[in-house]
């Protein structure tokens, strides 16, 4: 019979820091994982002469030349070697105009629009830009940034009290921080609407729009970005993870790939094993767990030893945003396209709450494009480029799909983002795919075994964001030896916050195996 | 606008913790009904495994059988999964204790899944175990193992042209032919103009099903190239698939795709045909022809490489050590030593058998070089394509 110090079942970002940690720390770790490769999300697969990245936009933590950035750490933590390319923009949002906009005007692509911002790295720089573009927003941008600044040096503070003397009451704005919505800020710190509304762009990497999402965490997450620009590993993120992978194998981790968890096997009310693909039982001492709560209290558990907590967790909370992503291999550059950006938003709409509406429904007009050659010239061969269309949609979107609709139901979705992008770019994408992928929420619920094929955990709501959650991770907790992490967790979805919740239920298994913590 | 943002009451914040506590509380302490529509599609599209029975079988020629396939309700498949025109089926099978797979294109039409059929065309080839096993053993209600169908040989309406001219040779027919019934369904939308390559008219497979589709539907066109035939037939084209014949069937004014599937041989030949033609490589799509045997033949491939190896093989916590021909991919050394291993397509594109190299080099003919940039980083490769140049540690995943 195996047995082991810790059993980490799943290995995406959370399930790949969680065991690389404990193996580190010398635990006998088995990660078991019903893919045939990690990453979950991070990932990457090959078309033709194409090889495509998934889901990675791009990562925050990535740091400059003058200090490392929090995402390297966690890859630095435990050694792993990934090359790094680094980028310094933010965004680009582009907002069509609809007929009878009074404030349209057309921009230097020739189309008309009512927003057009291309936003700079730096809180300076992205002040002053929103206020060339909404004259009378810089005095509530940079203020907003000030609080960012302070807010992270509390959190360093508190994270290292010895070393850096203060405490939270040097910032006495975190908590109103936390404790209001993004629009209830923003009005209070007096910025103009439309400077709102492209200040709060990176809302849909949380899935929650400004009347739902707290005012804290977005500034966490702009700040990150605004601050020394983005970042992504040079070979797609499958790169992160066979990096994560190799150091759990050298720290003397084993990982089983093809392993599907069927059961948890339970004993005096706590896991004690789990059984793999319904025939090896393999049993641990604590168990960190990857996988969604649904699927562990729904599939794995019989329903007499779920926690009643637990049932209703689930019931109280929202599954979060489903995404759509078109992969294109086109046989032209990105010059030969037009594509002068990395990152544009196109959005049918620039209020952020109208876009959540309209994405309660089958393709809205949310779009946004991704060139990969702008960070990586040459991630694709001579000649060529690599673009992906992301869109997001809430709640089950593909209720009325039957399976032999499928595939004319993917070309269709696929074809209205691509001439979404044609139309607000005022570019030609379609004579030019050379290959093409589509990914629907089934494609994820697919690879990714979550409920609906959201990747982004359960809605970060106004009442569930990431404070309370943070503060109430270990009551969350279903049993004293079984620790939830990746985007179900304190953060919600993010590479960088799957790896940090990995991280926190590795440190909190490894006190208790090595410490009697 | 004034900052009234040190209005905002911070004091909010304590009672955020009992609020989300009275959420949970007063939620229902039962499983969620839960409507997941994605996830089902998923499932049913997707399926692990199928378990199928065979329904009949029919004997087009000397060496090649049509068997068609029906669920296995006893073993758990009520139903199959529905596929794109184009997808094939792997099949699992253990032979004198060896657990071998081979991936089959689907001929049948997509509709015909929906009320409980495949169809597979499989051609007895000349030193084949899995063909010469399927066609001494499979007959009605033989139970037989299959994986969902997969692979990426399909027309895409946003990539290829109206029109696509379908270079088949030899039982390199059955996507083609799983097509044209779904154009004639409706449940696909192009031009096919199909060249069909065999050796005499006597020999072609599926003739008369192609002439039927042809006569049912304005959108699809059938040429016989016939390379061995002495009789003048009407409508067919005598010798081998080139550049001219594509060119005096393809539409003149128009953009065309071209689909291949066939033997290795033929694409050898037609690839060189294709490049008088000069078209975009996005225009140009090739099934995988299957198993590559015969590394040695390839120009780059080394010199003094050992006739036997030695491979040392974990899969979870067990490791064994095993011998096998350095002419033998990694894969078929497994298998030959009744290990059974992860595998779908056996031609390195569909990446299903990804696997680690502790130590030992291993040769990947180019054309099969499908693996990731950080593969190459990390010593990941795929077994069955890749022959072993030294003895090998390796470590697998568990076959499913």
């Amino acid at each position: 019979m195996k047995n082991y110090d810790v059993i980490v079942i799943g290995a995406g970002n959370g399930g790949l820091a969680a065991a690389a940690n404990c193996a580190k720390a010398g635990l006998s770790v088995l990660l078991l994982e019903r893919h045939n490769i990690p990453g979950g999300s991070a990932s990457s697969f090959v078309r033709g002469r194409f090889e495509f990245e998934p889901s990675l936009h791009e990562l925050a933590g990535i740091g400059d030349e003058k200090e490392v950035g929090t995402i390297e750490e966690v890859f630095n933590r435990i050694d792993a070697d990934v090359e790094w390319c680094r980028h310094d923009s933010t965004f680009r949002l582009v907002v069509p105009a609809k007929e009878g906009d009074e404030d349209a005007f057309v921009n230097e692509d020739g189309v008309l629009v009512t927003v057009d911002a291309r936003m700079p790295v730096g809180f300076e720089a992205f002040s002053r830009k929103l206020d060339e573009l909404v004259p009378g927003s810089y005095e509530s941008c940079r203020k907003a940034f000030d609080m960012s600044i302070a807010m992270f040096k509390a959190f360093e503070c508190m994270e290292n009290p010895a070393k850096i003397p203060g405490s939270l009451k040097d910032v006495p704005d975190i908590m109103r921080m936390t404790a209001h919505t993004m629009t209830e800020a923003l009005d209070a710190l007096g910025m103009p609407k439309k400077a709102q509304d492209i200040f709060n762009t990176y809302w849909c990497y949380m899935g929650s729009p400004a009347s739902q999402f707290d005012f804290l965490y977005y500034m966490c997450v702009l700040h990150s970005y605004v601050r020394s620009g983005t970042g992504i590993p040079k070979f797609r993120s499958h790169e992160m993870s066979l990096a994560i992978d190799k150091k759990i194998r050298d720290f003397g981790g084993e990982i089983w790939y093809n392993a599907d968890v069927t059961k948890i096997i339970m004993k005096d009310g706590k896991p004690v094993g789990v059984v793999v693909n319904g025939e090896t039982e393999v049993y641990g001492k604590e168990f960190i767990c990857n996988c969604y709560p649904y699927k562990v209290f729904t599939e794995l558990m019989d329903e007499k030893d779920v926690p009643e907590m637990q049932l209703k967790m689930l019931n109280a909370r929202k599954t979060a945003c489903t995404l759509t992503t078109v992969y294109l291999g086109m046989n032209k550059t990105k010059e030969e396209l037009g594509i002068t950006d990395y990152s544009v938003f196109i959005a049918p709409d620039s209020d952020s709450d109208k876009q959540y509406e309209a994405a309660q429904n089958y393709f809205s007009g949310y779009c946004i494009i991704n060139c990969l050659n702008e960070i990586i010239p040459d991630c694709t061969p001579e000649g060529t480029s690599q673009l992906f269309l992301t869109t997001m949609t809430f709640g089950d979107v593909m209720k009325d799909v039957k399976p032999q609709d499928y595939k004319k139901f993917k070309t269709k979705v696929a074809q209205d983002m691509i001439e979404t992008c044609e139309k607000a770019l005022n570019i030609s994408i379609k004579p030019y795919i050379e290959e093409i992928e589509i990914a629907l929420p089934p494609t994820f619920a697919r690879y990714l075994n979550t409920p609906l094929g959201t990747p982004y955990g359960y809605m970060l709501e106004k009442w569930d964001s990431m404070l309370p959650r943070t503060v109430q991770y270990l009551k969350d907790q279903p049993f004293e030896n079984f620790w939830f992490c990746g985007a179900t967790q304190e953060r919600g979805d993010g590479y960088g916050c799957a790896y940090y919740t990995g991280e926190k239920a590795a440190g909190i298994v490894i006190k208790k195996l090595k410490e009697g913590k | 606008m004034a900052n009234k943002f040190k209005k905002l009451k911070g004091s909010k914040f304590i009672k955020m913790l009992p609020e989300r506590q009275e959420r949970f509380q007063s939620a229902k302490a039962e499983l969620p009904a839960f409507s997941d529509n994605a996830t089902a599609l998923a499932k049913a599209l997707h399926p692990k495994k199928q378990f199928l029975k065979i329904a009949d079988v029919k004997v087009l020629s000397e060496d090649a059988k049509t068997f068609t396939l029906v669920p296995d309700e006893e073993m758990g498949t009520k139903s199959l999964a529905y596929f794109g025109a184009g997808k094939y089926l792997t099949i699992f099978e253990t032979i004198n204790n060896m657990p071998i797979t081979r991936a089959y294109s689907i001929s049948s039409s997509p509709k015909d899944s929906l009320e409980g059929k495949y169809t597979l065309t499989i051609k007895l080839v000349e030193g084949g175990l899995m063909s010469r096993y399927i066609f001494d053993t499979w007959q009605v209600g033989t139970k037989v193992v299959a994986s969902a169908p997969a692979g990426n040989f399909e027309y895409q309406p946003l990539r290829d042209a109206e029109t696509v001219i379908c270079l088949a040779g030899g039982s390199g027919i059955t996507p083609f032919v799983s097509m044209a019934n779904a154009i004639a369904d409706g449940d696909e939308d192009f031009n096919m103009v199909l060249l069909y390559g065999s050796r005499s008219y006597d020999n072609i497979l599926f003739r008369e099903e192609l002439d039927a589709l042809q006569s049912k539907c304005d959108k699809i066109k059938v040429v016989h190239v016939l390379s061995d035939e002495d009789k003048d037939i009407e409508g067919t084209e005598k010798g081998f698939i080139t550049a001219e014949l594509i060119k005096k069937y393809a539409p003149a004014d128009k953009e065309y795709s071209i689909f291949l599937c066939g033997p290795q041989q033929m694409y050898a030949f037609v690839d060189k045909e294709l490049e008088k033609l000069n078209l975009p490589k996005k225009f140009i799509r090739h099934e995988m022809f299957g198993e590559f045997h015969n590394p040695a033949s390839q120009a780059d491939y080394p010199a003094n490489v050992p006739e036997k190896v030695k491979i040392t093989v974990t899969i979870q916590s067990e490791t064994q050590t095993i011998e096998g021909s350095s002419a033998d991919t990694v894969l078929q050394i497994l298998e030959k030593n009744g290990i059974a291993a992860p595998a779908r397509c056996r031609s390195g594109e569909c990446g299903f058998c990804h696997s680690h190299l502790l130590s030992g080099k291993v040769y990947v003919p180019k054309h099969l070089e499908f693996r990731r940039l950080a593969d190459f980083k990390f010593d990941c490769f795929h077994p069955c394509c890749s022959f072993p140049l030294t003895d090998l540690e390796i470590n697998v995943p568990l076959a499913k």
